[in-house]
């Protein structure tokens, strides 16, 4: 199965220039629990998470209407294309001890993202693997 | 299998009064994504989580150096007991759309927590339907 048949390909994303708060806001609302972050020019050039604004927002009392999505994003983003294998994809994010994957298409834009929750919906044991493999968080 | 071979045992929890912050920095500094709310006497009154405090207390603007955790957490858990079988606390999740349960003893003291990510350790296929029935967070 490929990676494209089950992955959500609806992206929404944030301005690295707004606020912490409109982002936790934007999650809340999208019902989702990260969001990349795209450049003025469309380049894809981080994310951010619910857990992220929590860690290094809240728990360092910084204002999250003061603090900007770049200052506290991931940069480093773990990709596939959206024509390999969910087993690739389960694979990578086995090794790489993580539940999401950005996916690009062969023009390298974002094409969406594939979550171990949607790797479940092609094969449960798939998804317990990569679940096995991420760090725990309980 | 029992739940209890395969629960998480390490019970940290906070009190309703803390504030957001202090359970920001517990669970940033413990690398957990939720803490149980237990009262003095040793009652669970509810759980909060990294998303909680994110996307629903800093959304809506609630100030997280002075907001107790009793205002913003969920009180009601779905419990079960360390000696039920895993198959009934993965169907339980399934039903409920969630991925993680208190552990109470006969007692009815909190003695664990059992997440998806346990049931992965054991059943692949139970963790992978816990995933593809829970709510969509992607």
């Amino acid at each position: 199965m490929k990676i494209q048949e089950i992955m959500s390909s609806k992206v929404e994303t944030i301005s690295p220039d707004a606020s912490t708060k409109v982002a936790a806001r934007t999650m809340h609302d999208l019902h989702i629990g990260s969001l990349p972050v795209m450049s003025a020019d469309g380049e894809l050039i981080g994310i951010i998470t619910d857990r992220d604004i929590c860690c290094k927002v809240v728990a360092t009392g910084r204002d999250a209407g003061w603090t900007k999505v770049h200052e506290v994003m991931r940069k480093d983003i773990t990709t596939c294309f959206d024509d390999q294998e969910i087993d690739d994809a389960a694979e990578l994010m086995a090794s790489q001890h993580i539940r999401r994957l950005a996916i690009l298409n062969r023009n390298n834009s974002m094409s969406g993202f594939l979550s171990v929750d949607d790797l479940a919906r092609g094969s449960y044991d798939l998804a317990g693997t990569v679940l096995e493999a991420s760090t725990p968080v309980h | 299998m029992k739940i209890q071979d395969l629960m998480s045992t390490q019970v940290e929890s906070i009190l309703p009064t803390a504030t957001l912050r202090r359970a920001a920095q517990k669970m940033s500094q413990l690398n957990i994504g939720s803490l149980p709310i237990i009262s003095d006497e040793g009652t669970l009154l509810g759980i909060i989580t990294d998303r909680d405090i994110s996307c629903f207390a800093i959304a809506m603007g609630h100030e997280p150096n002075s907001t107790e955790v009793q205002k913003v957490m969920t009180k009601e858990v779905f419990t079960c007991f360390e000696d039920q079988d895993i198959r009934n606390a993965a169907s339980l999740m399934e039903d409920k759309h969630i991925r993680r349960l208190a552990v109470l003893n006969h007692d009815n003291s909190v003695v664990g927590f059992l997440s998806v990510d346990d049931l992965a350790h054991c059943s692949h296929e139970l963790a992978g339907a816990v995933l593809e029935a829970a709510t969509p967070v992607h």
